[in-house]
């Protein structure tokens, strides 16, 4: 049921990835529309409020973290411990989900309720479950159609925000064995009956970890639903896990990181749920999980961490550099191949997966740096895909026509005649193609660089003879 | 923290923090009422009544309210049992048209109430309406209030703060009230005795 993500990437691309994306043209409509809303209920959250001044303190608070990644990690080890947490620490992906199979395979578990957690997708953890024989429910609305119509999210808030409602409503029928009525309530209210009973019934509940407080070890998930809370509440068992960058110092940062990550990420001055968890049921309590596990997660972090591109560690993930994306807005999530669209993903996708798979995704930006202007801890995003843009044109993975091109191009005009000379040599050679002055279909290779935009003649006489 | 912090998540200068809870609570879809300490149970029968809950759970944070609330409920011919009694059992708690809790502190900026461990983990989010009394001196100004002291979270395995009834817009945008949560919250803020 659940699809592979890692070969869309590799296997096609983000250029005819978007270009799919391009031809469905309910995601340049709604995409657009619901993004806009998110933004302009930012915008009006922070009307009265020095939004600079929050940021400023959210990213030094980050950068404090990311500094001395390991000790932060230490203390927060210690501490959860010291609640009674189980912790683990993951290398990698594969470690991972060795690491939850065992936990959920020794918990005798049948059914495993889960809350949205990014981390997950970037695991690829429920297929590792699912052919263990357990079955896997998805509780977050968006995440739970995904689930049901063999999709995936393409969004880090709205997961299905590339889905018109008679698509959500054509597979949730399909799954009640009945039609449902078309509105969003009845759709809503329908999922919420049918995944009760997955929470009443199930053995274990894993969620990811919006923050993990090093100060008292506590771990904080942020959601509107409620899902979050049922998973960690009524299952015997809970496993939460966690990217090791999403730590913070103390208590008191979440005074600051809250307000950032609800504002930028849906616009709203607090989430309807803020669970704060401290351990396992204490023996007083009436009732929640015996048994809590943490699952640290490294996956490519702490050599981040020491790397140029530190400043993405910084990342909470509240969507918001994908809601302002002049790409994203035209493309969706579903052109970046992987887990993270938009311009977290053009940078974190060829950090994580190396430029080989991912290198292109740098390319996917017009550089306007808006993303810059709205992250909530002002990570210098377009900066980080000018540094990838640099290493993958000096690595492995560009094309090789496109790197012999590009160093003869240098090569020549390094000698001054030859670049005197081109000038008027390239206005002779498109001369015959253009009309108007301007070439609006050139031959291959250009064919495709004329394809969204016209190419000007060089002028007839060049700047450097007037 | 030193400078005062500038969030929208922080109480106003000079803003009234009870009259600033019950505009929060307002603001966030949940109903909101003002009651004195004597008139609690009442006032928790009313709600109960205007939402035709018949099954109720009441938590056993509501304190010295408790007892008064159980009475109440039986009086009215309600089926109330203690959270504490029957949490064990999923399939009734499942099937509850309402709890009753107390908190352990609210936040007038965002009209949030604080939920520890002790009212059930569960309590405050399994039924379709949950009722929430707050003591006036439970009202904290901002998030910056409730973090300032990390000891708060060292006395329970869960500290939840909750901002009104739960919503989804994954479909198309459209804002749904009662996700996985209570469709409906209602606070009732017990005045301090003067």
């Amino acid at each position: 049921m659940t699809t592979q993500h890692r070969d869309l990437l590799t296997e096609t691309g983000f250029e005819e990835l978007s270009e799919r994306q391009l031809a469905t043209p309910f995601i340049r409509q709604a995409v657009p529309k619901a993004t806009d809303h998110t933004v302009a209920a930012m915008g009006a959250l922070f009307a009265d409020h020095d939004r600079e001044a929050l940021r400023d303190r959210g990213a030094a608070i980050r950068d404090e973290v990311i500094a001395d990644l390991e000790t932060h990690l230490v203390d927060l080890v210690a501490a959860c411990e010291a609640k009674g947490v189980v912790v683990h620490r993951a290398t990698d992906a594969a470690h991972a989900r060795e690491i939850v199979r065992g936990i959920v395979r020794a918990a005798d578990a049948r059914t495993v309720v889960k809350s949205k957690s990014m981390m997950s997708e970037e695991i690829e953890l429920n297929p590792a479950l699912e052919a263990d024989g357990v079955k896997v429910v998805e509780t977050d609305l968006g995440e739970y159609v995904v689930q049901v119509s063999g999709d995936r999210p393409s969004h880090i808030i709205a997961p299905v925000i590339h889905l018109p409602r008679e698509k959500v409503r054509e597979s949730l029928s399909a799954v009640a064995g009945e039609q449902l009525p078309p509105e969003a309530e009845a759709l809503t209210a329908w999922a919420r009956e049918e995944l009760r009973g997955s929470f009443l019934a199930a053995e274990v509940g894993i969620t990811g970890v919006n923050f993990g407080v090093a100060e008292t070890g506590t771990l904080v998930l942020v959601t509107n639903e409620g899902n979050a809370r049922m998973t960690t509440s009524l299952p015997r068992v809970h496993v939460a896990l966690m990217g090791i960058e999403r730590v913070l110092p103390r208590m008191e940062d979440l005074a600051v990181m809250l307000p950032l990550l609800t504002g930028h990420g849906t616009g709203q001055q607090i989430s309807c749920y803020v669970t704060m968890i401290d351990g396992p049921r204490r023996e007083d309590e009436p009732d929640g999980p015996e048994e809590q596990h943490l699952v640290l997660i490294d996956n490519g972090r702490s050599a981040l961490a020491r790397s140029e591109y530190a400043d993405i560690l910084r990342c909470i993930r509240c969507g918001a550099c994908q809601n302002i994306c002049p790409v994203y807005r035209q493309v969706g999530g579903h052109a970046y191949g992987w887990v993270y669209g938009g311009p977290i993903g053009a940078v974190l996708t060829p950090l994580l997966r190396g430029d080989e798979d991912g290198g292109e995704l740098a390319q996917a930006s017009s550089l306007c740096a808006a993303c810059d202007d709205i992250c909530p801890v002002k990570i210098p995003l377009h900066e980080l895909l000018v540094k990838l843009r640099r290493r993958r044109a000096e690595g492995d993975s560009a094309p090789r026509v496109e790197k012999i091109a590009f160093a003869l191009w240098s090569r020549a005009w390094s000698v001054p005649w030859v670049y005197r000379l081109s000038g008027p040599l390239g206005r002779l050679t498109l001369l015959p193609l253009a009309r108007g002055g301007r070439v609006r279909r050139a031959p291959r290779p250009l064919a495709r660089w004329t394809s969204g935009r016209s190419l000007p003649l060089p002028a007839r006489r060049p700047f450097h003879r007037r | 923290m030193t400078r005062r912090l500038d969030a929208p998540t922080e109480l106003a200068p000079g803003a009234d923090p009870l009259a600033a809870f019950a505009a929060g609570v307002t603001r966030s879809a949940a109903g909101v009422g003002r009651v004195a300490a004597r008139d609690v149970a009442g006032a928790v029968m009313d709600v109960l009544g205007r939402h035709g809950a018949r099954s109720v759970a009441l938590s056993a944070d509501l304190g010295p309210h408790l007892d008064a609330v159980a009475a109440a409920c039986r009086d009215a011919g309600l089926d109330a049992e203690r959270y504490d009694a029957i949490a064990a059992d999923r399939a009734r708690i499942g099937a509850l048209d309402a709890t009753v809790t107390g908190c352990t502190a609210a936040i007038a900026a965002t009209g949030s109430v604080v939920l520890g461990a002790g009212a059930g983990r569960a309590a405050g989010l399994i039924a379709p309406l949950h009722v929430c009394v707050v003591r006036a001196e439970q009202v904290l100004g901002g998030l910056s209030d409730l973090f300032a002291d990390p000891g708060r979270f060292a006395s329970s395995s869960l500290t939840a703060l909750q901002t009104g009834p739960s919503r989804s817009a994954d479909i198309e945008k459209t804002l749904v009230i009662g996700a996985h949560g209570p469709c409906a919250v209602e606070v009732l803020l017990v005045e301090a005795t003067a």
